[in-house]
């Protein structure tokens, strides 16, 4: 299914241009809050970085979710011997492909618009990318597939997707900031432990609700 | 041995039975006390007029949905289930055989390149294998889920209007096959607009009418019944 996905995805091209756009967009309208020459806090680069993702979570999980729904290609998965979960965790490991593949587009911008060179360690900093988009991608993929099927649930995934993602990505820019040259932070890996928790709690949730969600008909 | 308690009929040779199946969406009732037995080599017409029921008693059958009544007990595992309806379930980004090999890796089927040509080759859609199936027509992306469906080699096939759209020669290949696979060994369920067309291919069928089953019974029963008035649906 990730192949298919990916496949579908590549071969129109809008469904990865349009998050990568917007997340840029974003990036450089930030840039623009500060004076010519002043460098903007580690910790608002992170910030801004996170919400590029988040943004580009949104889109990329309502369009991967959207290819099932053309001609109800999603009837014939509810009726396959298929565990739904595996709808799940493909579109879930889809979708981090695309979030990361949109985060090699932010990370240089970032770096470019918003000053940042003064990245502390790189592989630590990839960690931390890795270990917020799994919570990201566990949440947009059983969000997701909420929003699908009724028109007037289309923009129910921005609307409950921001509340829930709030300590994750409070997790990512307190660890960002920190891999990113900011101010010492010693809860580090506190931080990182609810970015762990939040994936793993959101994982299992997944796992038991998503037949449930992607089942209603 | 069950007793389908709307015909009296005894049998446990079937794959799927409902019994006295009631259901209703919100507070509005669709039908109520629908019994069946579907058994394996048998053709049965769902027929009925618009707003009938028979799409919902379908997606009931194929268990989409639960009915808000009554009892549906299936003898078919999933993998020898196939549905052809009037969505045909292809992904118009991907070519006609990209489509064939990813629903038959849903449905853990192995398939090579050339079986996939084989069974594209049956719904004449050979010539098509590496084009995009956006640039089908719907008669085209019809034959195309008809390759889906004979790929699984079926035990139990549920086919809601699937003939809706196609032109004479693809409506006759589709009964053809369908005819096939009844020989073959497979029930088939089929809802049907053109009932004095489709009447000569079927066993049994069921009538849904003012919210109830109004006739379940061979369709020799049911032609002599209704001789001279002709079918509203």
């Amino acid at each position: 299914m990730t192949s298919k996905d990916l496949k579908l995805i590549f071969s129109d091209g809008s469904g990865i241009i349009q998050p990568i756009l917007l997340g840029l967009i974003l990036v450089f309208v930030f840039s623009l809050s500060t004076p010519i020459g002043e460098e903007v806090s580690a910790q608002a680069a992170a910030s801004i970085f996170w919400l590029a993702t988040s943004f580009a979570l949104i889109l990329v999980f309502n369009t991967l979710y959207s290819i099932e729904e053309t001609n109800q290609a999603r009837t014939g998965l509810l009726l396959s011997p298929m565990p739904l979960q595996h709808v799940w965790i493909s579109k879930a490991f889809t979708g981090l492909i695309l979030l990361l593949l949109a985060q090699l587009f932010f990370f240089p911008a970032i770096i470019v618009f918003l000053g940042q060179e003064n990245v502390a360690d790189w592989w630590a900093l990839l960690g931390v990318i890795l270990l917020v988009d799994w919570g990201l991608v566990a949440v947009g993929s059983l969000l997701g597939a909420v929003s699908q099927g009724h028109a007037s649930r289309d923009s129910l995934l921005s609307v409950v997707i921001f509340p829930l993602l709030i300590p994750l990505l409070l997790a990512g820019i307190r660890m960002g900031a920190h891999l990113l040259g900011g101010a010492d932070d010693e809860s580090l890996s506190s931080w990182a432990g609810i970015a762990f928790s939040f994936g793993a709690v959101f994982t299992g949730a997944a796992i038991i609700l998503f037949p449930f969600v992607y089942n209603e008909y | 041995m069950p007793l389908n308690t709307q015909t009296g009929y005894f049998s446990d040779n079937y794959l799927l039975r409902l019994d006295r199946v009631t259901h209703f969406f919100d507070q509005r009732l669709v039908f109520k006390d629908v019994s069946l037995l579907i058994e394996p080599r048998t053709v049965t017409l769902v027929a009925g007029p618009n707003g009938a029921g028979k799409t919902t008693l379908m997606n009931i059958m194929s268990g989409l949905i639960s009915p808000s009544k009554g009892l549906v007990e299936h003898k078919v595992p999933r993998d020898k289930m196939a549905f052809l309806g009037h969505n045909t379930f292809v992904y118009s980004g991907l070519s006609a055989l990209d489509n064939l090999k990813f629903w038959a890796k849903v449905y853990y089927r192995r398939l090579d390149d050339d079986e996939c040509m084989q069974l594209l080759s049956l719904v004449g859609l050979k010539a098509f294998a590496h084009e995009k199936a956006g640039f089908f027509s719907r008669g085209m992306s019809q034959r195309l889920s008809l390759a889906r469906v004979l790929m699984l080699r079926p035990d139990f096939l549920l086919l809601d209007e699937p003939g809706t759209g196609l032109d004479p020669d693809s409506r006759k290949l589709l009964r053809e096959k369908i005819t096939q696979s009844a020989q073959g060994g497979a029930a088939v369920v089929w809802v049907s607009h053109t009932l004095e067309e489709d009447l000569d291919l079927a066993d049994k069928i069921i009538f849904l009418e003012n919210k109830k089953q109004a006739f379940y019974g061979t369709t020799r029963d049911f032609s002599s019944r209704h001789q001279g008035k002709g079918f509203e649906h």
